[in-house]
């Protein structure tokens, strides 16, 4: 085994540290310019690591009081809980079907709903505006909303079809059968509630990728009041003469903490989940 | 509790580049209380039958009946039916006492307190009252293996079926669980369909066994008919272990069966039996019925090379080689031949087992002595 030598636990150490740096300075770097005013945080004298004198929370207190945070939260949450919903409604059906049904099409259909996991988005963005404009959805949050689920569905159906058909042993919907569920029954009684890590794992997915999603966001709003937060950065960033890095990198902070909490919240059910997903 | 009949019963699976045909017109007539046992090699259509019976697989063609009534297309639920599954399939979020009541609560309109009963019973006679509580996560396969069947009693339901439900068991479980459910069917005396791969489970088990092959039915019998009478090679074959031996053999003019190595005078009697014309023939004789014999008469025996002797305990296997192909003899502990040795074997005339080398059908079974068996179950 790799660690059973002293050496080769000591290089097994300093292979995971070196990645550890790798893969998490660009966080602390993040949460570092995010205390600095913004003269600090470009300048030389500051350091790597800062000194204490030099934190502050005045970006935090700027993000706050010049952008309308409060709005741009409140969309992002909106859109990202909706689209979870539609796409884990939809693809839990769907899935269900792909994996126990045999009807004509089938493979075709499941490849090409799945294939679109792979997709280049930004070639769509066009003809979707257009769709999208024909239905009176650009600048609302419905549209974003149903942009986002159907974004998200292909990584759902694949998750689940997966559970489904290995995590879920036939027999068990077989003895369902024979104790007096017909087959939707078994499904929504036996099934289904056998399935909850998995179908929470796939939520969770999905508002991850929701919430972190800015090409349709930007492609389908124009208006401040159906923005999102992570469109809003971009126009933080973009829209002032002067980079202001540290409010930049306190924004950030703040839009990846729902996620964070999230996750950590449901982390019980997401590790068996994954474990029975996969 | 009732008669299952099949009425030329097919299953044929279509695909766009090929048709399968997993059972050929299959008839049986099973009544009241049988335990049938219903066996054969993989892939010969048994499971698929099995579940034609519960209704998990549709019938292409043909009836299935129970009590006299038409099955085909009633749903599982609706054919009275209690099926115990090779995965045991319990339900992995429910306790064991959960488990057994499922069914009640779903199809019948009894009161907590019965569904309560039944299950107090059926969990006694499977001797897992005190596991009523745990979750099947936390259970062996054998405890699981008590629960699923017991899920299934308190059904009461007219048939059991059995889909290889021993087969995920170590060995000595599977034959202390052979003679409980053995037990059981004594004490409840319901219809019972059991499908296994193995023999023995069902020369135990069975009132009758029905042998199948590729979807086709190759003998229904008791134990003893298919032991003693196997209607084909393939019967013969696969019932019986170590398996019967197969020589091809000359009948001569005089009236002896030979082969190379092998030399043995029919009695005439049997003699008569045999179609004039024909000479070639397969042999068939059991291990259980060879003896090694240096003193045999030349013309009532063969003579074979010792390859492995295997020692059994109770008895020695050995194989032999007849010209080249692999012979089997079972004989006591004590004789124990060194490999290599040329032995002489010899058996008596009401053990030789004569098949039709084109069809393989059995054509005459040994002709006793004198009269052994007086009737035939």
């Amino acid at each position: 085994m790799l660690n059973d030598n002293r050496r080769d636990r000591a290089l097994l150490y300093i292979g995971i540290i070196l990645f550890g740096l790798f893969a998490l300075v660009p966080y602390y770097w993040v949460i570092r310019t995010s205390l600095l005013t913004n003269i600090a945080a470009i300048s030389l004298e500051t350091g790597f690591i800062p000194s204490l004198a030099d934190l502050t929370l005045v970006s935090y207190q700027q993000v706050w009081d010049r952008f309308s945070f409060i709005l741009y939260f409140r969309n992002s949450f909106i859109v990202a809980l909706g689209a979870t919903v539609i796409s884990v409604i939809f693809a839990v059906p769907g899935a269900y079907a792909f994996a126990r049904l045999d009807f004509p099409g089938r493979q075709l259909l499941f490849y090409t709903a799945v294939f679109t996991i792979m997709f280049p988005w930004i070639v769509l963005t066009i003809p979707v505006y257009e769709v999208f404009y024909l239905f009176d959805l650009i600048n609302t949050l419905t549209g974003v909303t149903i942009g986002l689920s159907i974004f998200v569905l292909p990584q759902n159906i694949w998750l689940l079809q997966g559970f489904f058909r290995q995590g879920i042993p036939q027999k068990i919907e077989e003895a369902a059968l024979i104790d007096g569920h017909n087959e939707l029954t078994a499904f929504l009684r036996i099934v289904l509630p056998l399935s909850l890590p998995a179908v929470a794992a796939a939520a969770l997915f999905s508002f991850l990728v929701a919430w972190n999603n800015f090409l349709w966001v930007f492609v389908l709003t124009s208006d401040e009041s159906s923005r999102t937060a992570t469109v809003a950065i971009y126009y933080i960033l973009g829209s002032d003469v002067l980079r202001e890095w540290n409010i930049l990198m306190a924004s950030l902070m703040l839009l990846v903490l729902p996620p964070i909490i999230l996750y950590g919240l449901s982390r019980r059910y997401v590790g068996t989940g994954l474990g029975a997903a996969s | 509790m009732a008669s299952l009949e099949l009425d030329n019963v097919t299953k044929v699976y279509e695909s766009k580049s090929e048709m399968i045909v997993a059972v050929e017109e299959l008839n049986l007539d099973i009544q009241d209380g049988e335990f049938i046992v219903v066996v054969g090699p993989s892939g010969c259509g048994k499971s698929t039958t099995l579940r034609m019976i519960a209704g998990l697989e549709t019938v292409t063609d043909g009836e299935i009946r129970i009590g006299g009534e038409r099955i085909n297309e009633a749903a599982p639920k609706d054919r009275d039916i209690a099926m115990v599954f090779q995965s045991y399939a319990l339900y992995p979020h429910k306790s064991v006492r959960q488990n057994m009541a499922y069914g009640l609560q779903l199809s019948t309109e009894l009161t907590d307190d019965e569904i309560s009963a039944r299950v107090e019973t059926a969990a006694e006679m499977m001797g897992i009252t005190d596991i009523l509580e745990k979750k099947p996560g936390a259970l062996s396969g054998g405890q699981q293996q008590r629960v699923a069947t017991g899920r299934a009693i308190v059904r009461e339901p007219e048939v059991y079926l059995f889909d290889e439900p021993l087969s995920n068991l170590d060995a000595k479980l599977r034959k202390h669980m052979r003679t409980e459910l053995a037990r059981i069917h004594q004490e409840l005396e319901t219809t019972t369909v059991y499908v296994t791969h193995d023999q023995e489970e069902a020369m135990t088990m069975a009132d009758r066994i029905v042998i199948l092959r590729s979807g086709e039915l190759q003998q229904v019998g008791s134990p003893k008919e298919v032991y003693h009478k196997p209607e084909n090679r393939f019967v013969a074959d696969f019932i019986g272990s170590p398996s019967m031996n197969f020589v091809d053999v000359n009948l001569s003019e005089a009236g002896v069966l030979e082969a190379e190595s092998l030399s043995f005078e029919l009695k005439e009697s049997v003699n008569e039996m045999l179609s004039p014309g024909q000479s070639k023939y397969i042999l068939g004789v059991r291990p259980e019925d060879i003896t090694i014999d240096e003193d045999a008469s030349v013309n009532k025996s063969l003579t074979a090379i010792v390859d492995v002797v295997e020692i059994v305990g109770s008895d020695n296997f050995i194989y032999l080689d007849l010209a080249g192909e692999e012979f089997r003899v079972r004989v006591d502990s004590h004789i124990e031949p060194t490999a290599g040795d040329e032995v002489r074997l010899t058996f008596s005339d009401d053990s030789i087992h004569l098949f039709d080398v084109r069809t393989g059908e059995a054509i005459i079974h040994g002709v006793p002595q004198q009269p052994k068996m007086t009737s035939l179950d």
